[in-house]
C-alpha cells in the first residue's frame, strides 16, 4: 500500500494515509476481516467532502473506484449502483433509459457511497427530500468482513438509517438500490429572476417552492452584502413543453474546462469577487429550456475550480436554520461584511422535511452555503460565534462540508448523536471505521 | 487534529517556563485547543502562567521533567501520547550557559546536555511517535547563533547548531510521513534569561518571536528567523571572510 497525501475539496486539511485499491470485493473482505490498526479504515470516493470526512491520517483509505457496476431493473425503475459510481455517470446511464435520480447535488462528481454517507441534497429538496429518499437498499461491508443488505424498513432499519448520513463510520457501502424517476426529456424548463435584497429572495424562494420542482438562489456576498442575487427555478421538461423534442434524449457529458494548476496562487480577493459577482448579477437571465447537466451542475463546467483559492484552500460554511430565524441569515451577511469575507459562491435554499437518519443534515428551514478563504483575520472566532448562535436557534452545520467545527457543538446541533453512537458501536464495536473528522469531532 | 485554521486540539510545551514557549502558545490559534501538556521542571508554576494565556476550556496537564535526565524522556513522551493524538510539540528547553558559578568546561557540558542532547533526544522520540499517528508538527527553538561561531557564544551556538543540523536531517527523513519539523532561529530576544546582557542589533521581544513561530508552523516552511531580516544577515555572516567576521562579531 502506498502512503499518499490527500486533501478534502476545500484543500485546507492535508492527510497522509495508506491507500488501499482492492481489485475485488473478496480481497477487500479479507483485508477488512483481518485488519487490526489503531488508526482504522475509511472509504473514499471522489473526495468531494470539503473537510476531513474522507481523510484518515496514518490509517487506511479504501478507494471505492472498483465498485463501478450499474444494473437496471427496467420494470421497477430501480437501479443497482456500485458505491464508486459517480452521480454524473449514473445520470448519463439513466437518461439513456429515460430515467433520472430524483435527488442530485450541485456537482455530478459525487460517488453513490459518498451521496449516502452524507445524505446529500439538491435543488429539489423541498419536493423530494434528501438522497436517502430514493435509496431502497444498501449493501454494507461490516468491520468483521461480513456483508449485509440493509433496508429502510424492517429489522435492519436502524443500521440503514445510521449508515445514511453516517459519514462512512458504520461500515463501507458496497452498492445501493436507487429508485429512479421517469423522464421524458433530458432538460429543465428554467426561469431565473433577479432580486435586490435578502427579503425579496426569501419571499420568492418560498413562493416558488409551490410551483417548481427545483429552486435555488445565488446570493451576492460582496459589496454591501444586502443579499441581492438570482433565484433559479426549474421543472423537468415534459413532451408537452418541448415541441421539438427528439426521440432520443441528449446524454452527452457537458464539456468542461480544466482550471490550471498555477503554483497555489489565489485569485480570490475583494476586487476579483466584486467584479465577478457584479457580472454574475447582471448576466442575462435564463428563461427557457436548459440541459439537465448545466442546470443541475453549473460548477462542473470548470474542473478543479477549488484551485481558484490557491494553496491555502477555502472553508465552506454551510448551515441550516429553522424558518422564523430569517434575521440570522441577515446577521450572517452582516458578519461576512464586517470580516471582509467576500465570496463568489453563496447559495441559499429552503429545505423541506428531513430524513429519519439521526445524522442527516437537512431539516426544514433555510440553508446557506458560502465559501470563504481561511486566512481572514478573526474568521475562526466569528464562525465559532455563529455556531453558538446556531445551536441556540436549533440550527446545524453540514458535517460533510466542515473542517473547523468545535466538537462540543455537535451533540447540540445533532441531538440524536448519542442514539447514532449506540447503533454505530453495535455495528463496529472495535471502532475500525474512523476518519480524521470522527477523531476531530469525537463522533464515535 | 488540526482544523482548517491550523488550530490544534492538543499541544505540548516542553520547557514550559520558557518565555518564547509562552509567546508561541499565546500566538497559536486557541479556538480548537482542548489539551496542553505543560512539561517543565516546575510545571505548577508554568501552568499557572499558561492558564492566563489559554482559554478556560483547555485542560492543562502538568508533567514534571528534568531535561538532563535523558533516561526519563521516553516515559515523558509516552505520557504525551497516552490520551490520543498530539498535534504540535514545541521543544523550548535551553540554557545560555553564562552561570558564573560553574567553571568553563562544566558550563559547556550543561549547555551541550540541555540544548543539544536533551532537545535532540526528545525530538527523535516525539518524531517517532508522531510517525505512528501519521501527523504532527514539532517546533524547535534553534538560534541565529548557530550560523557561525562567535567568540562570545560559540558553546551555546555549537549546541544549537547540532540541534539544528539534526532537525534538518530528520525533517528530510520524515518527508511523506505527515510529520514535519519547524526550526525557528531567533536572534537576541528580550527575556528573563538575557536581561543582564547587552542587546544586539535586531533585538526582538518574545511575543514577536511567538508570532513568527506560529507563522512558520502555518507556512509549511522548515526554517524561519526571528526577526525575518536575520535570514539575510545570516547569509552575509556566512559569506564574510574570517578576519572581517571576527572583527565585527566580537562583542566582548
Amino acid at each position: 500500500m502506498e502512503n499518499i497525501e490527500s486533501t478534502g475539496w476545500g484543500r485546507t486539511l492535508r492527510s497522509n494515509s495508506f491507500e488501499l485499491e482492492p481489485h475485488s470485493l473478496e480481497e477487500l473482505q479479507d483485508y477488512v476481516g483481518t485488519h487490526e490498526s489503531p488508526r482504522g479504515v475509511i472509504a473514499h470516493g471522489l473526495r468531494r467532502s470539503y473537510g476531513d470526512s474522507s481523510l484518515n491520517i496514518g490509517g487506511i483509505s479504501v478507494n471505492t473506484a472498483f465498485l463501478s457496476d450499474i444494473t437496471f431493473q427496467p420494470e421497477t425503475h430501480l437501479v443497482t449502483a456500485g458505491a464508486g459510481v459517480s452521480i454524473s455517470t449514473l445520470e448519463r446511464a439513466s437518461l439513456a433509459r429515460r430515467l433520472f435520480p430524483p435527488v442530485v447535488p450541485g456537482t455530478g462528481f459525487v460517488s453513490i457511497g459518498g451521496a449516502i454517507a452524507a445524505d446529500i441534497h439538491g435543488k429539489s429538496h423541498h419536493t423530494t427530500g434528501s438522497f436517502s429518499s430514493c435509496v431502497k437498499r444498501i449493501r454494507l461491508l461490516y468491520a468483521d468482513g461480513e456483508i449485509h443488505d440493509l433496508f429502510p424498513e424492517g429489522p435492519s432499519a436502524d443500521h440503514f438509517w445510521a449508515t445514511v448520513g453516517g459519514l462512512g463510520l458504520t461500515g463501507m457501502i458496497i452498492e445501493a438500490d436507487l429508485q429512479l424517476i421517469q423522464m421524458q426529456e433530458a432538460s429543465v424548463q428554467v426561469e431565473e429572476t433577479r432580486v435586490n435584497n435578502l427579503e425579496e429572495m426569501l419571499t420568492l424562494l418560498s413562493a416558488s417552492d409551490r410551483n417548481f420542482q427545483h429552486t435555488v438562489a445565488w446570493i451576492d456576498l460582496s459589496g454591501d452584502f444586502r443579499g441581492r442575487g438570482v433565484v433559479g427555478k426549474g421543472n423537468y421538461v415534459t413532451q408537452a413543453l418541448a415541441p421539438k423534442a427528439t426521440s432520443r434524449v441528449n446524454i452527452k457529458e457537458s464539456a468542461s474546462l480544466p482550471f490550471p494548476n498555477i503554483g497555489g496562487i489565489s485569485f480570490i480577493n475583494k476586487y476579483t469577487v466584486r467584479a465577478f459577482n457584479e457580472m454574475w448579477f447582471r448576466k442575462p437571465l435564463t428563461k427557457g429550456i436548459s440541459s439537465i447537466d448545466s442546470f443541475m451542475h453549473p460548477l462542473d463546467r470548470i474542473q478543479n475550480w477549488n484551485r481558484i483559492y490557491g494553496r491555502r484552500g477555502f472553508i465552506q460554511y454551510q448551515f441550516v436554520v429553522p424558518e422564523g430565524n430569517e434575521d440570522f441569515l441577515a446577521h450572517v451577511l452582516a458578519t461576512m461584511k464586517e470580516l471582509g469575507a467576500a465570496s463568489f459562491l453563496g447559495v441559499l435554499k429552503r429545505f423541506g422535511e428531513g430524513s429519519p437518519a439521526p445524522l442527516s443534515f437537512p431539516k426544514p428551514g433555510w440553508t446557506l452555503a458560502l465559501d470563504i478563504p481561511p486566512h481572514l483575520g478573526n474568521l475562526e472566532p466569528a464562525l465559532n460565534s455563529l455556531d453558538s448562535q446556531l445551536c441556540a436557534r436549533e440550527g446545524r452545520i453540514y458535517l460533510v462540508k466542515d473542517a473547523r467545527l468545535k466538537p462540543e457543538f455537535v451533540p447540540i446541533m445533532y441531538p440524536r448523536l448519542e442514539e447514532w453512537r449506540v447503533i454505530r458501536n453495535n455495528m463496529d464495536p472495535c471502532g475500525m471505521w474512523q476518519s480524521d473528522q470522527s477523531r476531530r469531532l469525537k463522533l464515535c | 487534529m488540526l482544523n482548517a485554521f491550523h488550530s490544534p486540539q492538543s499541544v505540548a510545551l516542553i520547557g514550559a517556563t520558557s518565555e518564547i514557549g509562552h509567546s508561541i502558545l499565546k500566538a497559536l490559534p486557541h479556538g480548537n485547543l482542548e489539551k496542553c501538556f505543560v512539561v517543565a521542571r516546575d510545571p505548577k508554576r508554568a501552568a499557572k502562567s499558561l492558564a492566563e494565556i489559554l482559554p478556560n476550556r483547555t485542560e492543562l496537564t502538568k508533567v514534571s521533567f528534568h531535561a538532563e535526565k535523558t533516561q526519563s524522556h521516553k516515559i515523558i513522551v509516552d505520557r504525551l501520547f497516552a490520551q490520543g493524538d498530539l498535534d504540535i510539540a514545541i521543544i523550548a528547553i535551553g540554557v545560555l550557559g553564562n552561570n558564573p558559578d560553574l567553571d568553563e568546561a562544566a558550563n559547556a557540558l550543561e549547555v551541550m546536555n540541555v540544548n543539544y542532547v536533551a532537545s535532540a533526544h526528545l525530538l527523535l522520540l516525539i518524531a517517532e511517535r508522531m510517525k505512528l499517528q501519521g501527523h504532527g508538527q514539532i517546533e524547535i527553538i534553534s538560534s541565529f547563533a548557530q550560523t557561525r561561531p562567535r567568540v562570545d557564544n560559540f558553546v551555546y551556538g555549537s549546541s544549537k547548531a547540532g540541534l539544528d543540523f539534526l532537525a534538518r536531517g530528520l525533517n528530510d527523513e520524515l518527508e511523506g510521513t505527515g510529520v514535519s519539523i519547524c526550526i525557528l532561529r531567533p536572534g537576541f530576544v528580550r527575556t528573563r534569561m538575557t536581561r543582564f546582557m547587552p542587546e544586539a542589533p535586531f533585538t526582538v521581544n518574545s511575543d514577536a518571536v511567538g508570532v513568527l513561530a506560529v507563522k512558520l508552523l502555518k507556512s509549511g516552511e522548515s526554517v524561519g528567523y526571528a526577526p525575518t531580516i536575520l535570514k539575510w544577515v545570516a547569509l552575509i555572516f556566512t559569506l564574510l571572510p574570517t578576519n572581517i567576521f571576527r572583527k565585527i562579531s566580537n562583542r566582548k
